[in-house]
């Protein structure tokens, strides 16, 4: 089974909100969606779930195109957070329609995860917290039981107790490779300890698709003082600055080499170690507007 | 599949239908305790429904209508709220991705609301024939016909289908609420004019129509115009795409036919009804001012706001 975009493209009122954005996904599969605000990420949730209709793409379900054959939609489960009809409804009442639209929508975990989390059945949508409403998204996307399950910034608002636990239950559904989740989210610590992939948009576009496993393999971070005020050029052509703090450079390097190794000893700095890297540093290297050695100038 | 659609729209719009249908209930009651409040008064022994309703032509006198006017508000209401409330409540983003296709979604709404809106009409005339049977004092008459009752219900829910097809595609079209029932009521008001013209037309052409002809006619034209609204709607839905919600229009490609159809519509109705031509070049400036105002204002705005930031 894989869940296959496929150069999906949307514009709106004549802006390019996303051009040729194309992945596969398959179920056991954790998948990061990081960019900068305003790069696209809900356009592309949106777009993949028919909300808006795409300029040229389409979403393929194990080859079927979801939108020709619309039944399969039932094997993707998202919730826009901004735009939902929860609002009008209890707790209570919600499981009511997701109950026809996913057919192994599980009741009993439902009311178990609200008793679980303190929630009242009872309250209105509209009158719990930001939090509690992030929360009980995530319990509907968790009971629906969809395989594909899309998260558009599950943590935004919920403490750090509450994420422990979200983080745990993802982890979870996905041991038994029935399950995928695709989770766009700023909070990237949170996303670092659970993707496997992490797919990066930029100026509109998919730029990188990184198995974090590989990633790691191949990229380092690396700090360093030089003894010379010149920035070399291994530095400036193979790797991107993250932070300077006096003298200190922080950089990483991406596709880290023996060659790129030796230059770098070669240059004797007074000061080189290296530093773990984070999703936090990919994310910096790669969507700072150019490599940031400017800054020293 | 089409058990469990049924099922999620009604689980969705029964609130609605509840409501509309109970508005309904309470206006027919108040009109006829008001009615028998009137004829307790009165001492003659008259008949409440008039001979008339031996006639195959819509029956609606003060006292009794045949087929009320407010069921056709009934149908009004509904045609709005169905695909507005959806539209402002997201509720159509789960719907899109529900597994069910849209077309399929649009036509089982269709029918839901139609269904529901006719029971609404059964209803409501049952409680209404029902409370003048067994309420009216001894000396007033209760006596129906056929002719005048198959003709009153016919053609007023064939008027009833074709004010709520109106309403249905205008809410499909139109994503603000507030300016969706401004337009509709200027619409709905502006129908006698279109009726008028209706009538000169068909005096002109030389037909020699009886009045319960030209009501048949004019029911069957409301059919053909809600037959062709809920076809050219379900082609629209297809296409939604709710990146347009709280614009003025869903569909940015209807603007400037939207705009040509306003002008013409307004001109027309203008001149048509006019004494003199001055009145219809004030409603063509008028209608070209107002309408290009109301249909670009959002980048005519940002264009004003740009230029005072500039300033």
């Amino acid at each position: 089974m894989t869940l296959q975009v496929k150069n999906l493209s949307k514009q709106i009122n004549g802006h390019t909100i996303i051009t040729d954005i194309s992945f596969k996904w398959a179920p056991g599969e954790i998948i990061g969606l990081v960019g900068r605000n305003g790069v696209g990420k809900t356009t592309l949730f949106r777009t993949m779930m028919n909300h808006y209709i795409p300029d040229k793409g389409q979403v393929l379900l194990d080859d079927q195109d979801m939108e020709q054959v619309s039944s399969r939609q039932r094997e993707v489960f998202f919730l826009d957070t901004q735009d939902n009809f929860l609002t009008n409804y209890s707790l209570k009442e919600l499981p009511d329609f997701f109950k026809i639209v996913y057919p192994n929508f599980d009741q009993q975990r439902y009311d178990d995860l609200l008793k679980h989390f303190n929630l009242n059945a009872g309250d209105q949508y509209r009158r719990i917290s930001k939090g509690m409403r992030a929360l009980v998204n995530v319990i509907l996307a968790l009971t629906s039981n969809a395989t594909y399950l899309i998260l558009d910034e599950p943590f935004d608002g919920l403490d750090v107790i509450v994420r422990e636990n979200i983080a745990t239950m993802v982890i979870d559904e996905v041991a038994d490779q029935q399950k995928g989740f695709l989770i766009s989210s700023h909070d990237l610590n949170e996303l670092d300890g659970l993707s496997d992939r992490v797919l990066l948009l930029k100026e509109n576009k998919l730029v990188h698709d990184y198995n974090l496993e590989d990633i790691r393999a191949t990229a380092k971070k690396i700090q360093l003082v030089l003894r010379d005020k010149e920035i070399p050029a291994v530095l400036k052509d193979h790797s991107k600055l993250i932070r300077v703090s006096g003298r200190v450079l922080v950089v990483v390097v991406t596709d880290y080499t023996p060659e790129i190794d030796q230059e770098l000893r070669a240059l004797d700095p007074v000061l080189f170690e290296e530093l773990p890297l984070t999703l936090e540093d990919l994310f910096r290297a790669n969507l700072a507007h150019d490599t940031g050695y400017q800054l020293l100038k | 599949m089409q058990k469990q659609l049924n099922r999620l729209i009604w689980r969705r719009h029964r609130r609605v239908f509840g409501i509309v249908g109970g508005l309904s209930l309470l206006i027919a009651l108040a009109n006829n305790v008001i009615v028998l409040h009137g004829l307790g008064n009165s001492s003659n022994a008259h008949e409440l429904v008039g001979s008339n309703i031996n006639k195959w032509q819509t029956y609606s006198q003060s006292d009794f209508s045949a087929y009320p006017f407010w069921l056709s508000l009934a149908f009004w209401m509904l045609g709005i709220l169905l695909m507005n409330i959806d539209l402002k409540d997201n509720f159509n983003q789960f719907l899109f991705s529900s597994g069910f296709s849209r077309r399929r979604v649009y036509w089982s709404k269709l029918g839901m609301g139609l269904a529901a809106a006719i029971i609404i009409v059964v209803l409501t005339i049952i409680v209404q024939y029902g409370i003048f049977w067994i309420s009216l004092p001894a000396n007033i008459g209760f006596h129906l016909a056929w002719p005048g009752l198959i003709t009153s219900w016919v053609c007023g829910l064939a008027n009833s289908i074709g004010v709520f097809a109106l309403c249905w595609f205008a809410a499909l079209i139109i994503g603000q609420t507030g300016s969706l029932v401004v337009t509709l009521v200027g619409f709905t008001l502006s129908l006698t004019g279109v009726a008028s013209i209706g009538e000169s037309l068909i005096t002109m052409s030389g037909w020699k129509l009886t009045g319960g002809q030209v009501t048949w006619l004019a029911s069957g034209v409301w059919l053909l115009v809600a037959c062709i609204l809920f076809v050219w709607g379900a082609y629209l839905y297809r296409r939604l795409s709710l990146e347009h919600n709280g614009e003025y229009l869903l569909f940015p490609g209807l603007k400037v036919p939207v705009y040509i159809v306003f002008v013409v519509y307004v001109t027309t109705l203008n001149a048509w009804n006019a004494s003199d031509g001055t009145s219809a070049v004030v409603a063509f400036i008028a209608s070209v001012g107002f309408g290009y105002f109301w249909l670009w204002r959002p980048s005519i705005m940002e264009k004003w706001h740009q230029r005072r930031s500039r300033s």
